[in-house]
């Protein structure tokens, strides 16, 4: 167990500096960032693969008053799991699954339901 | 025949006119005569009468008739109507027979309530040093939802695993575990009210920990030894929307029966975190302790572009925890979670509890977290497969833990690193190895976990 523990330290250190610059630059970025969203990046959803689409989501520089539910989705569903697709399910079953999230994350239910809208909109069926 | 008739009344007349002229207009006739001739006349004029009458006779039966032949006639065409109407209806009637009933078309988007089957499944090979390397099935959870119109869902979540019996006893033990159960019930746009056994608030990796989403087969060891899972009781929680970013505030506050003493005692090893679910053993419904526990979390979750946030949480809980009710159990957490793009992620969690004992007096116990994420495909590179893998660092540390087993308290310091390959979106390979340094004998020092799987 002691074999490795100038490696621990080492690596402890970078975890540990690393920590501090992502939750304190996200601080940072977040505080000072105050453009609002746009629909340019989310329209890209629906046709890439969460893990392969970051070239083609560009930074948005559109100013709109109010978030859609394909922006909704592109901002809050990949927070916890690689995206599904909206053709994966029927209407009826993402009012069932999108009442689930919206608990379990804990979402505002107006930004809930632009979410099941763009997902019933683009379904299966 | 009937125009006969009437060319006959003009004749006869005339012939009555020329035997009227006076006789100096005509030869000399004899009385006998004219009497015969005026007795002619007369019985003409009877005649003319009777024939008179009879045609009118004829007229009005004629008459008669017609009216008869109309009625007739109508009577016929509701005849042939009515026979049409009850070949259709026969007709429709074999139709219907012979074709299963019509059913109205189903609006997907607005059925009243679903049913179905959410869940995932994992299964591993581990190679642990000084051990056998095994496969094993690590889980198989299915969760089920129910919904009932707009705003109520029951979900229920189960977790199936394997283990060998005890030794020189053959075969294996499958657990079936509820993880969770509870009704929701979306109260307004603000609030909803949970109710049944609750995965608890405690920062976030409770609610967020499925095999497919955690990005390492294992839990942190603090998330494990230092926080319970669950809990039976009820939770109003919600989220309030600010500003036109998509930024909110959330909010969970819950009451639940909370820790509990494996053995009633108020020793330190006795502790229970997840053991109190309101009936007990013997049958009877009760807390093992007089007071519930109390608990929240608030969050803020910012986001600052598509894929670019980031979401800050303050939780706690605090509960008796003995029978006697003499001492608490508090915990308090506290969690981060950045994005950068869709490639990038961190996450932290720190953890902090007290509990009072009677043999060890206040026990303090901590840990955390981090852990960091990055998919290739930001790199832009082509190369084969490469944007489909993510690889993933994780340092996770607990200070003065319980092992229940040895039944001693200790310290223990895990680094882990780790790729993940998305075959698809929601069925992955992910393999790690960890470095784990512990005065427990119980825990190994090195460790190579293998797993595949699949979200559905």
């Amino acid at each position: 167990m002691n074999t490795f523990k100038p490696l621990r330290a080492r690596v402890q250190v970078t975890f540990a500096v690393l920590g501090a610059v992502l939750t304190g630059g996200g601080l940072a970025f977040t505080l000072c960032a105050a453009e609002p969203l746009s629909n340019s990046q989310a329209a890209n959803t629906n046709s890439a693969p969460a893990q392969t689409n970051s070239a083609t989501n560009p930074v948005p520089s559109v100013v709109k008053p109010q978030l859609t539910g394909a922006e909704l989705y592109s901002i809050h569903c990949n927070r916890c799991h690689a995206e599904r697709y909206p053709t994966e399910r029927t209407a009826a079953q993402w009012k069932t699954i999108m009442l689930h999230m919206q608990v379990r994350a804990n979402l505002p239910v107006k930004q809930a339901r632009l979410i099941l809208q763009y997902l019933q909109d683009n379904s299966g069926r | 025949m009937k125009g006969g008739r009437w060319m006959l009344v003009p004749g006869l007349a005339a012939g009555t006119c020329l035997l009227a002229l006076p006789p100096g207009a005509s030869a000399e006739v004899s009385d006998a005569d004219f009497n015969a001739l005026k007795e002619t006349v007369r019985k003409l004029s009877d005649q003319v009468q009777s024939l008179t009458q009879t045609n009118l006779l004829v007229q009005q039966q004629h008459e008669k008739d017609l009216q008869q032949l109309k009625e007739l006639q109508a009577k016929l065409a509701q005849t042939q109507q009515t026979a049409a109407d009850a070949e259709q209806k026969s007709a429709a009637a074999v139709e219907a027979q012979s074709q299963p009933p019509l059913r109205a078309p189903l609006d997907e988007a607005t059925v009243n309530h679903n049913f179905q089957i959410l869940g995932d499944a994992e299964v591993q090979y581990v190679n642990t040093d000084h051990q056998n390397g095994s496969f094993v099935l690590a889980d198989f959870a299915p969760i089920f939802l129910y919904r009932g119109g707009d705003n109520i869902l029951f979900e229920a979540g189960f977790d199936a695993t394997l283990q060998n019996n005890a030794p020189n006893s053959p075969g294996y033990t499958t657990s079936f575990n509820l993880s969770f159960a509870q009704l929701d019930y979306v109260m307004n746009d603000y609030m909803t009210l949970c109710a049944g056994e609750l995965l608890l608030p405690l920062g976030t990796y409770a609610e967020r920990n499925a095999g497919w989403l955690n990005k390492f087969p294992d839990d942190p060891l603090a998330v494990d030894a230092l926080l319970p899972e669950s809990g039976v009781g009820a939770e109003l929680r919600g989220a309030v929307p600010f500003g036109d970013a998509g930024k909110f505030l959330n909010y969970s506050a819950f009451l639940v029966n909370g820790p509990g003493s494996a053995d009633g005692t108020g020793n330190a090893g006795s502790l229970d975190l997840g053991g109190n679910v309101g009936v007990r053993s013997d049958g009877v419904v009760a807390n093992l302790h007089n007071a519930p526990a109390g608990g929240g979390r608030l969050g803020l979750f910012v986001p600052f572009k598509p894929r670019y946030d980031l979401e800050l949480g303050i939780s706690g809980e605090v509960s008796e925890w003995d029978n006697a009710g003499s001492h608490l159990w508090a915990a308090g957490v506290l969690d981060a979670a950045l994005h950068l793009g869709p490639n990038f992620e961190a996450k932290w969690q720190y953890m902090l509890t007290r509990y009072g004992s009677d043999d060890l007096g206040l026990i303090r116990q901590q840990g955390w977290y981090a852990q960091v994420s990055y998919k290739l495909a930001g790199l832009n590179l082509e190369l084969p497969g490469i944007n489909n893998l993510e690889l993933v660092g994780r340092y996770d540390n607990l200070a003065n833990g319980y092992d229940s087993g040895s039944g001693i308290f200790y310290g223990a310091r895990r680094y882990s690193i780790g790729t993940i390959y998305y075959l698809t979106s929601a069925l992955l390979l992910e393999g790690d190895y960890e470095f784990i340094n512990s005065r427990d004998a119980s825990l190994p020092s090195t460790q190579l976990i293998l797993q595949i799987s699949y979200g559905f």
